[in-house]
């Protein structure tokens, strides 16, 4: 077969209307949402992984912004000593929801968006393994995003005097979470904190669901659904990362699920896991929080890692260097991100032989993040470095990453970290990684797949004040941070006294976040209008290396139209530029491609988590009948899981056809 | 292209905001500064900050320098050449090495770093950690004089009890302790966790309910240590005399502490205060703390007062015992507040305040009466008396003295009148 051709197969000019299929009927005897013309219902009942990209992409987008706001309250707070704009409750509701909101419903869903949409495309599959449970993942998600910041709403009742805690909690009244994005044992327990703490339980718990259902499906997804040819070893490095974060996922958050359900347990049972005065061991859930949270660190940074292994190639218009060690290095960041968790609680009083191994081992997961640093420098030594707004940003993610490395270096020596442990310095270490590094990898994935998901071109230069604005707000806020930690100042205090030499670095930072977030504030504006844009993309704006190029700009719902057969790494690339035994084949199939049917029951199973969430943390609070309704929630989980089976799989077949000039 | 321009642009913005914010504060000499370390854990912790700070500052160097040069030199000049980059897949060699250097430069750090953890977890085992190897003010037990000195940190929300269990002593928020000697703290936490930081004197470590935490700490060196630093050569007596003068011109000081910790509402507010002194000063403070307040205002006995204030109370006029009057009565402060040597002051739910008015800070260290001489402004300290007892719901929000299950001031009904407030104040600055 010749080039021409194959190309033509992966990507054809003529499809087959969609208009024209009739809805399916399921086992169960009821029509199937499928090709409704109604673009309401065929958003929330699809199952196609690009559909619940974008609704994921959209979704997170809201919650940076929201996440972004509450900072910017933070912020503005702490502009000058003894400030009272915000009273401390306030500020420690803030400050808790910033950070739950960022890395919960910000930053994983936007990974989630990027898995969702290009996983399938890299490896050369029609869709992810399970489109349903995909879809149930999207949905889950969202409950568990609106459980968590329902307080919000009793707050503001609460603020006008219409609402007060009863019952189990009466007297409390922070329905927004106030303990911290942590939540320490013993001030999560109902003596100290009240409903609050009940609704970010249950809105965690249920984002653990998404993720974990999310994570088995994009496991499988790699493993089975990889284009014949597709090695592991020549899968793109983001869909390995995405692959190492699932595992990680499928391990880390077992332990933050049975740590969630022991404090449920201790506040709504009254059971002692966590309670001095009943023989529980409140240190016992900082080891259980931390077994999550620091490979949490790592799913949250390895998918910006991989977004920059893919950008950085295809600028530099060289492959990446050292990729199976870059790969490599991934898993070992995944595999000791295990071993490292007690280096969260170098000052809980570990004792010597834990101290220094957690201090070793932190200082060894050093070698392989700087491993992907080398490597990152040798893969644009030789290149011809293009700089496009993904370059742009990847550029600048090497440099702001490689500081955030550098303080966590310093936080891996124990005695130095009594210093630096929840102080200012703290905070400027993580901020330099989460948006130094991964906010600006994911900005750059942004820049770089958009064009390809929606199929239209940015337009104008307003990505260049996107990343000057970024970076340098995210340098104003942050730089000064080291010396206020270094100065004394504490974490998590909603004000301070003057003559702590802490004024002057706090009004710094002010001004910085404010650049910082007129920097986020054009991303968005750019991002509106490269979906206002006229202009095409095509198929393949930068001259990319990977498979997901390869397919039409937005890909169509079945991706390619023949499956490809892969014979190289950076497949894509080798079949433009490489020898002819390198190009991309197809797999002759008559039989059409098999999509799967939509469905309402993902939907439906995920939306009962809402009532099962709010009733339990409304009945903390006192409210009547709430037990009734968490109950409620949990039959239409069931109904809604029960129905999914019995209405069966479904699918229907597209036949593409060849364009026949 | 006019993107190297536009980089450049960005160049000159990102050093000009940056050295501006380098000139807006470079002051390290501050009041809970982690670089002006004022004893042998902190000045450890320090070095070996200091040491990361060198070998980050190379790599950043080395690595960024690289990175910088490779961007420059190998970017698409778009001189017309189209041609394809020569398509390197790594160097097994390069990267080989880049790891062994990578290793080799951590090696700097945990050698270093392991001697730190086993300096700074334990107090030195020698006879000068004992108690009774110094300690030369009244008779110890042998239990005591063979262990070192304790103090014990306990946490509350949101404030700070500390006990000195070998001397029978109970301050809050303010803590004395002399110079020069190895001090165990141990570390208690009543309801949630707080974090103990000193951060001249030693870096954090948390007050943990249900967890015995400890940790040692020291302000100044030791005699000893000192003159082994100085490499100093004289006599014992120069070597005395210089070494106290060591201390009075560095170490002798006001500390600032503060809770690190995340313990609810008020976290921001709990400080607390450390006072370093010379061992006479020490055993002077320790002396007056045991003996309390042995008289009642003017002069009378506590008999004599009590027999008054049961009997006859309204002969017992004026501002002092006006307000003694309301802080046993009406204002319900004993109930939880003691006052060495009063017989009836004995509360223990909150902050001792035997001698209280001569501390320089009350709310944990949130309002200050502290003149630059190290005396207390007594103007400032009636003010802030009086703004605690009428504002303490806003100047600790959350806290137990406004609403304590019946028992706060927030709780009375009437609320304490200006006028009675400023009579509490009064006695208040009255213990002394």
């Amino acid at each position: 077969m010749s080039t021409t051709n194959t190309t033509e197969v992966i990507n054809p000019s003529v499809h087959h209307d969609l208009a024209e299929l009739k809805p399916e009927i399921s086992d169960l005897g009821l029509k199937r949402p499928d090709h409704s013309k109604n673009v309401l219902i065929d958003w929330l009942t699809t199952v196609d992984h690009k559909k619940i990209g974008l609704m994921y992409g959209a979704m997170a987008l809201f919650f940076l912004l929201v996440g972004g706001l509450e900072a910017l309250i933070i912020r503005t707070q702490l502009a000058v000593p003894e400030n009272d704009l915000i009273s401390a409750q306030r500020y420690n509701q803030l400050f808790t929801m910033h950070g739950t909101t960022m890395i919960f419903l910000a930053i994983m869903p936007l990974n989630a968006a990027f898995f969702n949409f290009m996983v399938p495309l890299q490896i050369g599959a029609r869709d992810v393994a399970f489109p349903r449970i995909n879809a149930f993942s999207l949905w889950a998600f969202v409950a568990g995003a609106l459980v968590i910041n329902f307080g919000w709403l009793l707050q503001a009742l609460e603020m006008f005097g219409l609402f007060s805690a009863s019952g189990a909690t009466a007297g409390k009244n922070d329905f927004v979470p106030a303990m911290g994005w942590f939540g320490y044992a013993p001030i999560t327990s109902t003596e100290f904190t009240g409903a609050g703490t009940d609704f970010w339980i249950m809105g965690l718990q249920i984002l653990g669901v998404a993720s974990l259902s999310a994570s088995l499906n994009f496991i499988v997804t790699i493993i089975n659904m990889r284009a014949p040819g597709m090695k592991m070893m020549r899968l793109p490095v983001f869909t390995w990362m995405t692959l190492i974060v699932s595992l990680l996922i499928i391990f880390a958050f077992p332990a933050i699920t049975v740590a969630l359900i022991q404090l449920m347990f201790d506040r709504v049972f009254g059971t002692n896991f966590f309670s001095v005065a009943g023989g529980g061991q409140p240190i016992l859930w900082q080891h259980l929080f931390w077994i999550f949270g620091h490979p949490e660190v790592y799913i949250l940074v390895l998918p910006a890692m991989g977004i920059v292994s893919e950008v950085l190639p295809t600028f530099s218009r060289k492959p990446l260097f050292g990729y199976a060690i870059v790969v490599f290095s991934g898993a070992v960041i995944g595999f000791l991100g295990f071993a490292v968790w007690s280096h969260h609680m170098f000052t809980t009083g570990l004792g010597k032989i834990a101290t220094a191994a957690f201090s070793l081992l932190t200082m060894a997961i050093a070698v392989p993040t700087g491993v992907k640093i080398f490597n990152w420098v040798g893969t644009l030594w030789g290149g011809k470095i293009r700089f496009h707004a993904p370059m742009i940003f990847a550029i600048g993610f090497v440099w702001m990453f490689m500081l955030g490395g550098f303080s966590g270096i310093m936080h891996s020596s124990a005695p130095a970290d009594a210093q630096q442990q929840d102080s200012y310095f703290v905070i400027a270490h993580f901020h330099y990684v989460a948006i130094g590094g991964i906010l600006l990898a994911i900005i750059s994935g942004i820049y770089y797949w958009l064009p390809k998901m929606i199929g239209k071109m940015w337009q104008g230069s307003l990505n260049i004040w996107v990343g000057i604005l970024t970076v340098v707000g995210l340098n104003i806020t942050f730089f000064p941070m080291h010396f206020l930690g270094l100065l004394g100042q504490p974490r998590r205090t909603h004000t301070y006294l003057s003559g702590f030499g802490w004024e002057s670095y706090n009004m710094v930072c002010t001004i910085g976040s404010y650049i910082l977030a007129l920097g986020v504030l054009l991303l968005v504006v750019d991002i509106i209008r490269c979906f206002r844009s006229k202009q095409l993309a095509g198929d393949d704006p930068w001259d990319a290396r990977t498979l997901e190029w390869a397919t039409s700009s937005p890909p169509k719902v079945y991706n390619f139209a023949a499956t490809p057969v892969i014979n190289a790494r950076d497949a894509y690339w080798a079949h433009k530029y490489g020898p002819e035994n390198r190009k991309l084949g197809t797999v002759e199939e008559s039989h059409g491609i098999h999509m799967p049917s939509q469905s309402w029951m993902p939907l439906i199973a995920s939306a009962g988590f809402i009532p099962l969430g709010l009733g339990l943390s409304m009945m903390q609070a006192g409210v009547p009948y709430m037990g009734y309704v968490s109950i409620l929630g949990l039959v239409i989980i069931a109904l809604g899981i029960s129905l999914w089976a019995l209405e069966g799989p479904g699918g229907y077949h597209l036949h593409p056809k060849k364009e026949t000039n | 292209m006019d993107i190297m321009k536009k980089f450049k642009v960005f160049c000159v913005w990102f050093t000009g905001l940056l050295s501006l914010l380098l000139i807006s504060g470079c002051d390290l000499n501050t009041r809970m500064s982690t670089f002006t370390a004022k004893g042998p854990i902190a000045e450890t912790q320090l070095d070996l900050f200091m040491l990361t700070v060198w070998v980050t500052g190379f790599i950043f160097l080395a690595v960024g320098g690289v990175y910088v040069y490779v961007v420059i030199r190998f970017r698409d000049k778009n001189d017309g050449d189209e041609s394809i980059p020569s398509q390197g897949h790594g160097n097994p060699l390069v990267e080989l090495g880049l790891i062994g250097i990578s290793i080799l430069l951590l090696v700097i750090i945990a050698v270093p770093t392991l001697q730190g953890i086993w300096y700074t977890h334990e107090i030195p085992d020698d006879e000068s950690s004992l108690l009774g190897s110094w300690y030369t003010n009244g008779d110890l037990s042998e239990a005591d004089a063979n262990e070192p000195f304790i103090i014990r940190a306990i946490g509350y929300q949101w404030w700070w009890e500390f006990e000195y269990p070998q001397l029978g002593i109970t301050t809050s928020n303010e803590m004395v302790m002399p110079a020069g000697r190895p001090i165990h703290i141990e570390l208690r936490s009543v309801d949630v966790i707080h974090s103990f930081w000193l951060p001249k004197i030693a870096g954090k470590v948390d007050l943990i309910p249900g967890r015995a935490n400890s940790m040692w700490i020291q302000a100044g060196d030791t005699i000893d240590a000192w003159a082994n630093k100085v490499g100093f050569e004289g006599s014992e007596n120069e070597r005395q005399v210089a070494y106290e003068q060591y201390l009075e011109e560095e170490i002798y000081d006001y500390y600032y502490g503060q809770c690190a910790e995340y313990c609810g509402d008020s976290h921001a507010r709990m400080l607390f205060r450390a006072h370093v002194v010379n061992d006479e000063d020490f055993y002077a403070w320790v002396n007056r703390m045991n003996e309390g307040h042995t008289e009642a205002p003017e002069g009378m006995t506590w008999e004599e007062w009590y027999t008054l204030y049961d009997e006859t109370p309204e002969v017992l006029t004026g501002d002092i015992h006006e307000g003694l009057k309301l802080f046993m009565g009406r204002a319900k402060c004993a109930t939880c507040h003691a006052v060495k040597g009063n017989p009836r002051a004995v509360g223990v739910a909150g902050p001792s305040l035997t001698y209280l008015a001569e501390r320089h800070s009350i709310a944990a260290g949130w309002l200050n009466h502290r003149n630059e001489d190290n005396t207390v402004d007594s103007e400032a300290q009636l003010v802030n008396f009086i703004k605690w007892i009428k504002h303490t719901d806003e100047v600790k929000p959350g806290n137990l003295m406004w609403k304590a299950k019946g028992a706060g001031i927030g709780e009375l009904d009437p609320l304490l009148n200006d006028e009675e407030i400023r009579k509490i104040s009064l006695y208040l600055q009255s213990l002394q």
